[in-house]
């Protein structure tokens, strides 16, 4: 294993040490692995976070505009509800608090959990949970739909709409259309190694390539052979299209890398995702192509598509003063 | 057969070896059906708790097992660490004032994590996950102790139910985690969370027979 770290227990904690140094607008609380806005403000308080190794995520969207606190698991696990708890007091006004949780079994118990801690303290506490990974099937029995990548809009126009200083339900209201309007699906090119571990926790070979893998690693839909830039935009917008209409709708297009990938490689899938969209009567109103939610050293890219609306494609283009997000 | 807190330190330091002398096997079931990181944060969890053995020893049986479930909920993280925390908190009430597990009390502590597991993930038997081998062993347990065979059958009960209910994952589809991810739902592969559940059921039964 080849890693810039010090200790594998420590990674995290040194990670949000050196990102607050590097960001004067945020503050670390070490004991609960929780970065939240310095400047704080009278108005709904957002917090959304998860199992670290996804950076820019969640710390690189707190900031104006965005979210007002991110929570930092352990390497693609949970953060635990006391950490929780402490990103929901801090991120908490009085004017009510919303969690944004991605659909991991983990992430709803925990910040579940947490909710829960925070209303026996009187803080109003509502949440909403992204599921937009179209790779799995979704399922009111079992786990369900991954939150992946357009977690990131999500923060996104959320937080522009609690900055205008609407309430927590009007606020819950435009997060949960966002999230039924959004619809992402990915692909896999090489492992990534947990720093605990020391090596990858799965092999895809030389001529292999996973579609439908989860942004830990979690198993996809298919392994095929490598494709062209233009197939792999095919097929993964094939299954985005199957799952959701999007024809005669003005989106936002994001194409995510995976944490490894060249921002070459990014913007040739974007261009092919791109062409194949006016044809279906589909305008792209705003392209995001970058490392928004990535998985270590992963190679691999998502495309997400999200059908805007006028009040959607305002609140997109908002203000945002977030380290990884500036609008 | 009797364990005070010093003796469940005892038991938290077996657990803690048993772990580190399987790591590789957990985390590459983990890597199959999940994302690889269920040994490294029991692993935190367990030296976490270690590192504090002179304070935890000296707490009641029920504050230490207070104690041990905030400790694990914090340091593991995820999943694991709010089933067992929550699993650990359940369990010190049920243990109340009282200073040392006796078998019977055993089996009301097993059946209270069993409890706070399920309620607080939404599980049940049969998900494929540690429920299982709890679930099983806590059954043949309390089985053998109903028709009064007395605490060393019961602990060998609970040992060969929690191995069957580890066994019996393989075959099972996932409902619950990561797991379900898979098109085939994980069958054919052993849930390594019910693999480092049986582990710590193995260790405690042979702590109260020793």
């Amino acid at each position: 294993m080849k890693k810039i770290i010090n200790n594998p227990d420590h990674v995290v904690s040194e990670m949000l040490e050196g990102f607050a140094k590097a960001n004067p607008s945020v503050v670390y609380f070490p004991e609960a692995e929780v970065i939240a806005r310095r400047e704080k403000k009278a108005k709904v308080g957002l917090v959304s976070g998860g199992g670290s190794g996804h950076e820019p995520a969640h710390a690189g969207y707190v900031g104006e505009g965005m979210l007002d606190v991110a929570v930092a698991g352990n390497v693609f696990a949970s953060p635990s509800a006391d950490r929780v708890l402490k990103g929901i007091q801090e991120a908490s006004s009085g004017k009510g608090v919303l969690l944004i949780i991605k659909n991991y079994s983990g992430d709803i118990m925990n910040f579940n959990l947490a909710k829960e801690l925070a209303e026996m303290e009187g803080i109003e506490v509502d949440s909403v949970v992204v599921k937009d990974d179209v790779a799995v099937k979704d399922s009111t029995y079992s786990t369900g739909r991954r939150g992946i990548a357009g977690t990131v809009l999500v923060h996104k126009i959320a937080g522009a709409k609690a900055e205008s200083g609407a309430s927590l339900a009007e606020v819950k209201r435009v997060t949960e259309k966002t999230i039924a309007n959004i619809r992402s699906m990915g692909m896999a090119m090489s492992p990534c190694i947990l720093p605990g571990v020391g090596k990858p926790g799965f092999v895809l070979g030389e001529n292999e390539i996973e579609i439908g893998m989860g942004i830990h690693g979690e198993p996809g839909v298919e392994r095929t052979a490598p494709q062209s830039a233009s197939a792999l935009a095919e097929t993964l917008l094939g299954k985005i299209l199957a799952d959701y209409d999007f024809r005669g709708s003005e989106v936002a297009v994001m194409v995510n890398g995976l944490g490894s990938t060249p921002l070459m490689e990014l913007h040739i899938l974007f261009n092919e995702v791109e062409k194949r969209l006016e044809p279906l009567g589909i305008k792209v109103r705003k392209a995001l192509v970058g490392n928004f939610m990535t998985s270590l050293e992963m190679a691999g890219a998502s495309v997400t598509l999200l059908k805007l609306d006028g009040e959607l494609a305002t609140l997109l283009a908002a203000p945002s003063a977030a380290p990884a997000f500036r609008a | 057969m009797k364990i005070d807190a010093k003796g469940y330190m005892d038991y938290v330091a077996k657990v803690a070896q048993k772990l580190a002398d399987n790591r590789d096997y957990v985390t590459e079931l983990d890597s199959v059906t999940g994302d690889g990181d269920h040994w490294v944060n029991m692993d935190l969890g367990f030296r976490k708790l270690l590192e504090q053995r002179s304070t935890l020893e000296a707490l009641s049986l029920g504050e230490l097992f207070k104690k041990i479930g905030m400790l694990v909920m914090s340091t593991v993280g995820g999943s694991s660490g709010v089933l067992y925390g929550s699993a650990y908190i359940k369990a010190s009430q049920a243990i109340g004032q009282r200073e040392s597990l006796d078998v019977p009390l055993l089996a009301e502590v097993l059946g209270a994590m069993l409890d706070a597991i399920m309620a607080r993930g939404g599980a049940k038997p049969g998900f494929k996950t540690m429920i299982d081998p709890l679930y099983q062993g806590l059954e043949a347990m309390k089985a053998a102790l109903a028709v009064g065979k007395g605490d060393r059958a019961a602990l060998d009960a609970l040992r060969a139910g929690s191995i069957a209910g580890m066994e019996a994952t393989k075959a099972m589809e996932a409902v619950k985690g990561r797991a379900t991810y898979r098109t085939d739902k994980g069958v054919g592969h052993l849930d390594p969370g019910a693999v480092t559940m049986c582990y710590q059921l193995q260790v405690l039964a042979d702590c109260f027979s020793s």
